[in-house]
Protein backbone atom coordinates (compact mmCIF):
# COMPACT_ATOMS: atom_id res chain seq x y z
CA UNK A 1 0.00 0.00 0.00
CA UNK A 2 1.14 3.54 -0.74
CA UNK A 3 -0.05 6.46 1.35
CA UNK A 4 0.66 9.97 0.05
CA UNK A 5 0.77 12.83 2.56
CA UNK A 6 -1.08 16.10 1.81
CA UNK A 7 1.93 18.31 0.94
CA UNK A 8 3.36 15.71 -1.44
CA UNK A 9 -0.02 15.14 -3.06
CA UNK A 10 -0.59 18.86 -3.58
CA UNK A 11 2.85 19.20 -5.18
CA UNK A 12 2.12 16.34 -7.60
CA UNK A 13 -1.27 17.74 -8.60
CA UNK A 14 0.15 21.22 -9.12
CA UNK A 15 3.00 19.84 -11.23
CA UNK A 16 0.67 17.70 -13.37
CA UNK A 17 -1.76 20.57 -13.96
CA UNK A 18 0.95 23.13 -14.72
CA UNK A 19 2.60 20.75 -17.21
CA UNK A 20 -0.67 20.10 -19.07
CA UNK A 21 -1.03 19.41 -22.01
CA UNK A 22 2.39 17.80 -21.64
CA UNK A 23 3.26 14.89 -19.42
CA UNK A 24 5.15 15.59 -16.23
CA UNK A 25 7.26 13.26 -14.10
CA UNK A 26 8.74 13.30 -10.64
CA UNK A 27 10.13 11.29 -7.76
CA UNK A 28 8.31 10.11 -4.63
CA UNK A 29 10.32 10.14 -1.42
CA UNK A 30 9.37 8.83 1.97
CA UNK A 31 9.70 5.88 4.29
CA UNK A 32 8.54 2.27 4.21
CA UNK A 33 7.07 1.01 7.48
CA UNK A 34 5.50 -2.42 7.95
CA UNK A 35 5.06 -2.74 4.22
CA UNK A 36 3.33 0.65 3.89
CA UNK A 37 5.04 3.21 1.68
CA UNK A 38 4.49 6.64 3.20
CA UNK A 39 5.33 9.39 0.70
CA UNK A 40 6.16 12.70 2.38
CA UNK A 41 7.89 14.49 -0.50
CA UNK A 42 7.12 14.71 -4.22
CA UNK A 43 10.07 16.09 -6.14
CA UNK A 44 9.31 17.30 -9.70
CA UNK A 45 11.78 16.10 -12.33
CA UNK A 46 12.28 17.45 -15.83
CA UNK A 47 10.62 15.59 -18.67
CA UNK A 48 13.60 15.12 -21.01
CA UNK A 49 11.80 13.20 -23.75
CA UNK A 50 13.10 14.72 -27.00
CA UNK A 51 9.90 14.44 -29.04
CA UNK A 52 6.24 15.29 -28.42
CA UNK A 53 5.77 15.33 -24.64
CA UNK A 54 1.98 15.22 -24.79
CA UNK A 55 2.08 11.48 -24.49
CA UNK A 56 5.68 10.66 -23.54
CA UNK A 57 8.00 11.27 -20.65
CA UNK A 58 11.57 10.41 -19.83
CA UNK A 59 13.48 10.93 -16.60
CA UNK A 60 17.07 12.19 -16.71
CA UNK A 61 19.04 9.56 -14.74
CA UNK A 62 21.52 12.21 -13.57
CA UNK A 63 18.67 14.13 -11.98
CA UNK A 64 17.40 10.92 -10.41
CA UNK A 65 20.89 10.35 -9.00
CA UNK A 66 20.75 13.81 -7.37
CA UNK A 67 17.31 13.07 -5.90
CA UNK A 68 18.54 9.73 -4.56
CA UNK A 69 21.36 11.58 -2.78
CA UNK A 70 18.94 14.15 -1.44
CA UNK A 71 16.71 11.36 -0.11
CA UNK A 72 19.62 9.64 1.61
CA UNK A 73 20.76 12.91 3.18
CA UNK A 74 17.29 13.41 4.64
CA UNK A 75 16.89 9.83 5.84
CA UNK A 76 14.24 9.20 3.19
CA UNK A 77 13.97 6.57 0.49
CA UNK A 78 13.30 6.94 -3.19
CA UNK A 79 10.07 4.93 -3.28
CA UNK A 80 8.48 5.67 -6.60
CA UNK A 81 7.99 7.75 -9.69
CA UNK A 82 4.90 9.67 -10.72
CA UNK A 83 3.89 10.86 -14.16
CA UNK A 84 0.78 12.33 -15.72
CA UNK A 85 -1.52 11.24 -18.53
CA UNK A 86 -2.93 14.35 -20.22
CA UNK A 87 -6.49 13.64 -21.38
CA UNK A 88 -6.08 9.93 -20.72
CA UNK A 89 -6.96 7.62 -17.85
CA UNK A 90 -4.87 6.63 -14.86
CA UNK A 91 -3.75 3.29 -16.25
CA UNK A 92 -0.34 1.74 -16.87
CA UNK A 93 0.28 1.59 -20.61
CA UNK A 94 2.36 -0.91 -22.54
CA UNK A 95 4.94 1.81 -23.21
CA UNK A 96 4.99 2.63 -19.50
CA UNK A 97 5.63 -1.01 -18.71
CA UNK A 98 8.38 -1.52 -21.27
CA UNK A 99 10.26 1.60 -20.22
CA UNK A 100 9.75 1.43 -16.50
CA UNK A 101 11.96 -0.23 -13.99
CA UNK A 102 10.57 -2.99 -11.78
CA UNK A 103 12.20 -1.49 -8.68
CA UNK A 104 9.68 1.25 -8.05
CA UNK A 105 6.01 1.94 -7.56
CA UNK A 106 4.57 4.13 -10.32
CA UNK A 107 1.80 6.61 -9.66
CA UNK A 108 -0.14 7.77 -12.72
CA UNK A 109 -2.24 10.94 -12.62
CA UNK A 110 -5.03 11.38 -15.16
CA UNK A 111 -5.31 15.05 -16.16
CA UNK A 112 -8.50 15.87 -18.06
CA UNK A 113 -8.82 19.34 -19.58
CA UNK A 114 -6.07 20.57 -17.28
CA UNK A 115 -7.43 19.12 -14.01
CA UNK A 116 -6.21 16.03 -12.19
CA UNK A 117 -9.16 13.66 -12.04
CA UNK A 118 -7.88 10.26 -11.05
CA UNK A 119 -4.79 8.43 -9.87
CA UNK A 120 -3.55 4.88 -9.84
CA UNK A 121 -0.49 3.10 -8.51
CA UNK A 122 1.29 0.25 -10.30
CA UNK A 123 4.25 -2.02 -9.67
CA UNK A 124 5.85 -3.64 -12.75
CA UNK A 125 6.71 -7.34 -12.45
CA UNK A 126 10.40 -8.21 -12.73
CA UNK A 127 10.03 -9.42 -16.35
CA UNK A 128 8.25 -6.15 -17.33
CA UNK A 129 5.49 -8.12 -19.05
CA UNK A 130 2.77 -7.10 -16.62
CA UNK A 131 2.15 -4.80 -13.69
CA UNK A 132 0.26 -5.18 -10.43
CA UNK A 133 -2.14 -2.52 -9.24
CA UNK A 134 -1.18 -1.33 -5.78
CA UNK A 135 -3.55 0.22 -3.24
CA UNK A 136 -3.13 4.00 -3.16
CA UNK A 137 -4.34 6.11 -0.24
CA UNK A 138 -4.63 9.86 -0.85
CA UNK A 139 -5.25 12.66 1.65
CA UNK A 140 -8.88 12.75 2.77
CA UNK A 141 -9.52 16.15 1.28
CA UNK A 142 -8.31 15.24 -2.21
CA UNK A 143 -11.17 15.86 -4.59
CA UNK A 144 -11.57 12.36 -5.95
CA UNK A 145 -11.03 8.76 -4.96
CA UNK A 146 -8.56 6.36 -6.49
CA UNK A 147 -9.75 3.25 -8.19
CA UNK A 148 -9.45 0.43 -5.68
CA UNK A 149 -7.49 -2.68 -6.64
CA UNK B 1 37.35 -0.31 -0.83
CA UNK B 2 34.59 1.15 -2.96
CA UNK B 3 31.07 1.85 -1.80
CA UNK B 4 28.05 0.74 -3.84
CA UNK B 5 24.84 2.64 -3.02
CA UNK B 6 21.81 0.36 -3.22
CA UNK B 7 18.41 1.65 -4.42
CA UNK B 8 15.55 1.26 -1.91
CA UNK B 9 13.80 -1.51 -3.82
CA UNK B 10 16.93 -3.68 -3.94
CA UNK B 11 17.82 -3.41 -0.26
CA UNK B 12 15.71 -6.47 0.50
CA UNK B 13 18.34 -8.54 -1.36
CA UNK B 14 21.30 -7.10 0.54
CA UNK B 15 20.18 -7.60 4.16
CA UNK B 16 18.39 -4.21 4.12
CA UNK B 17 21.66 -2.30 3.71
CA UNK B 18 21.60 1.03 1.87
CA UNK B 19 25.25 0.64 0.82
CA UNK B 20 27.70 -2.24 0.42
CA UNK B 21 31.49 -1.96 0.43
CA UNK B 22 33.55 -4.19 -1.82
CA UNK B 23 37.18 -4.59 -2.81
CA UNK B 24 37.50 -4.21 -6.59
CA UNK B 25 39.74 -2.79 -9.32
CA UNK B 26 37.08 -2.14 -11.94
CA UNK B 27 33.37 -1.31 -12.04
CA UNK B 28 32.60 -4.73 -13.52
CA UNK B 29 34.51 -6.48 -10.77
CA UNK B 30 32.71 -4.47 -8.08
CA UNK B 31 29.28 -5.39 -9.47
CA UNK B 32 30.33 -9.00 -9.94
CA UNK B 33 31.55 -9.18 -6.34
CA UNK B 34 28.31 -7.60 -5.14
CA UNK B 35 26.08 -10.02 -7.03
CA UNK B 36 28.20 -13.01 -5.98
CA UNK B 37 27.82 -11.99 -2.35
CA UNK B 38 24.08 -11.37 -2.73
CA UNK B 39 22.97 -13.92 -5.31
CA UNK B 40 19.29 -12.84 -5.28
CA UNK B 41 20.39 -9.43 -6.52
CA UNK B 42 21.95 -10.77 -9.72
CA UNK B 43 18.78 -11.15 -11.79
CA UNK B 44 17.82 -7.57 -10.97
CA UNK B 45 21.08 -6.21 -12.37
CA UNK B 46 21.94 -8.64 -15.17
CA UNK B 47 19.92 -10.21 -17.99
CA UNK B 48 20.13 -13.86 -19.07
CA UNK B 49 23.15 -13.14 -21.26
CA UNK B 50 25.00 -11.84 -18.23
CA UNK B 51 24.87 -8.22 -19.44
CA UNK B 52 23.70 -5.35 -17.29
CA UNK B 53 19.94 -4.94 -17.84
CA UNK B 54 19.02 -2.20 -20.28
CA UNK B 55 17.48 0.09 -17.67
CA UNK B 56 20.43 -0.15 -15.26
CA UNK B 57 22.76 2.86 -15.24
CA UNK B 58 25.86 2.85 -13.10
CA UNK B 59 27.40 6.09 -11.92
CA UNK B 60 30.99 6.28 -10.72
CA UNK B 61 30.85 9.25 -8.39
CA UNK B 62 29.12 11.76 -10.74
CA UNK B 63 29.85 10.11 -14.10
CA UNK B 64 27.77 7.62 -16.04
CA UNK B 65 30.16 4.69 -16.74
CA UNK B 66 28.87 4.65 -20.35
CA UNK B 67 30.90 7.80 -20.88
CA UNK B 68 33.94 6.31 -19.16
CA UNK B 69 35.17 2.81 -19.93
CA UNK B 70 31.91 1.11 -18.99
CA UNK B 71 32.50 -1.99 -16.85
CA UNK B 72 36.25 -1.81 -17.48
CA UNK B 73 36.40 1.60 -15.78
CA UNK B 74 39.12 1.45 -13.12
CA UNK B 75 38.26 2.23 -9.51
CA UNK B 76 40.18 4.05 -6.82
CA UNK B 77 39.95 3.54 -3.10
CA UNK B 78 37.05 5.60 -1.72
CA UNK B 79 35.05 5.74 -4.97
CA UNK B 80 31.27 5.53 -4.84
CA UNK B 81 29.14 3.61 -7.33
CA UNK B 82 25.42 4.34 -7.56
CA UNK B 83 22.85 2.17 -9.32
CA UNK B 84 20.30 4.43 -11.06
CA UNK B 85 17.55 3.12 -13.35
CA UNK B 86 16.38 4.61 -16.65
CA UNK B 87 12.70 5.49 -16.52
CA UNK B 88 10.36 6.58 -19.30
CA UNK B 89 6.85 5.93 -20.54
CA UNK B 90 4.01 7.06 -22.69
CA UNK B 91 1.80 6.05 -25.54
CA UNK B 92 -1.37 7.11 -23.77
CA UNK B 93 -2.88 8.83 -26.76
CA UNK B 94 -3.89 5.39 -27.90
CA UNK B 95 -6.73 4.73 -25.45
CA UNK B 96 -7.63 1.32 -26.83
CA UNK B 97 -4.29 0.04 -25.58
CA UNK B 98 -5.13 -2.15 -22.68
CA UNK B 99 -3.87 -1.52 -19.17
CA UNK B 100 -0.73 -3.56 -18.66
CA UNK B 101 -1.97 -4.86 -15.31
ZN1 LIG C 1 2.02 6.49 -18.50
Amino acid sequence: MMRIEPAAWQAMVRHAEQSYPNECCGALLGVVENGVQRVSLARPLRNVYAGDQRDRYEVDPTELLAVDREARAQGLQLIGIYHSHPDADAYFSKTDLENSCPWFSFVVLAVKKGRVEAAGCFVPEADQRSAIRQELVLPEDSRFCTSKP
Amino acid sequence: MVKILIPTALRQYVDQRDAVEVEARTVGEALETLSRRYTELRRHLYNEEGKLRSFVNIYLNDEDIRYLQREATPLNDGDTLTIVPSIAGGGHGDQHHQCAC
